[in-house]
């Protein structure tokens, strides 16, 4: 079904979307319920929300808020794969986190899951830092490319095989701070 | 294992493939072997199949391919063949779609324009 676009985006996006995959209100309402099964998980366990900048900005912003209970928060960066980063060989972590691993129990979140390359690197990663527990929180799973098995624990959407944007995801680094999932139109491709 | 450089692959995607798991950590081989399908009267094989790469980490084969959906059958057939005769392969084919979103998505070249034909292997 194709839905209108809200009125509130720049005539630019409007121009570029074919069309609303997934309103802006049925991601806070699937958010809250993931926050809720996690708060319920977690309890009294302090958990570690750990993200890998920048499309989780978003989803973590709002899936803390969803989490009635103490827990902390920190950020990783690592470079990107392009024609550029490729060079220098593998993936390197630009900003590691300021937390210490040992013996937490860490959630790792994640705006989206494809291939699943970067999300096993980064697991791999942390896991050498020897955490009490380890698990995935990720709002949007496209399974069609999938090369490393991976299984969120916790996971908000399946995407079907189409390039989206917004809430986080981007197209040469447009399109994040759309407030809901879009259709990139082909030609903009 | 090879480098990237050392091997002699059969369509630019392929090689793109290989530095993209390269940069992640995956190790891999190219077309470590092949799979007989079919065999002649006479017991020599008259079908087979060699999946483009095995990443050993994983124990997953995968497959690439270029060609457009309508041309895929041939392939599409020996990956069908080689699930019923080694039901414990793990493989994954990437076609012209996914091989062309994953070059949007990693900024490398896309296969569609590519003038040089992937074998089917």
């Amino acid at each position: 079904m194709v839905r209108p676009l809200p009125g509130s985006i720049s005539e630019t996006y409007a121009r570029d979307i074919s069309r609303v995959l997934i309103e802006s209100e049925a991601i806070q309402q699937r958010i809250r319920e993931m926050g809720a099964q996690i708060a319920y998980d977690y309890a009294d366990l302090r958990p570690l929300f750990v993200g890998v900048l920048k499309g989780v900005l978003f989803f973590m912003a709002d899936l803390l808020r969803a989490v009635p209970i103490p827990l902390e928060v920190d950020f990783m960066a690592i470079s990107s794969y392009s024609p550029e980063t490729r060079k220098h060989g593998v993936v390197r972590i630009t900003k590691d986190l300021e937390t210490p691993l040992q013996g937490r129990h860490v959630i790792f979140v994640e705006d989206m899951i494809d291939t699943g390359l970067t999300l096993n690197y980064l697991l791999r990663q942390l896991q050498t830092r020897n955490p009490a527990s380890l698990h995935v929180a990720v709002l949007f799973d496209k399974p069609s490319r999938r090369l490393v098995d991976i299984k969120p624990r916790y996971l908000g959407f399946r995407l079907p095989d189409l390039f989206v944007v917004g809430y986080g995801l981007d197209y040469r680094e447009q399109y994040r701070n759309l407030p809901f999932v879009g259709v990139l139109k082909p030609e903009v491709l | 294992m090879p480098t990237v450089d050392e091997v002699p692959f059969q369509h630019p995607s392929e090689r793109e493939f290989a530095l993209l798991l390269d940069f992640y950590g995956i190790r891999w081989e190219y077309e470590p072997r092949t799979f007989p399908l079919e065999y002649n009267p006479d017991g020599s094989v008259r079908s087979a199949f060699s999946p483009d790469f095995y990443l050993p980490d994983l124990d997953l084969y995968v497959e690439l391919t270029a060609q457009s959906s309508r041309l895929n059958h041939l392939k599409n057939r020996k990956i069908r063949r080689l699930k019923e005769l080694y039901p414990d392969i793990n493989i994954k084919l990437l076609n012209r779609r996914d091989l062309q979103q994953l070059a949007l998505k990693y900024a490398f070249p896309s296969p569609v324009t590519s003038t040089k034909t992937k074998k089917d292997s």
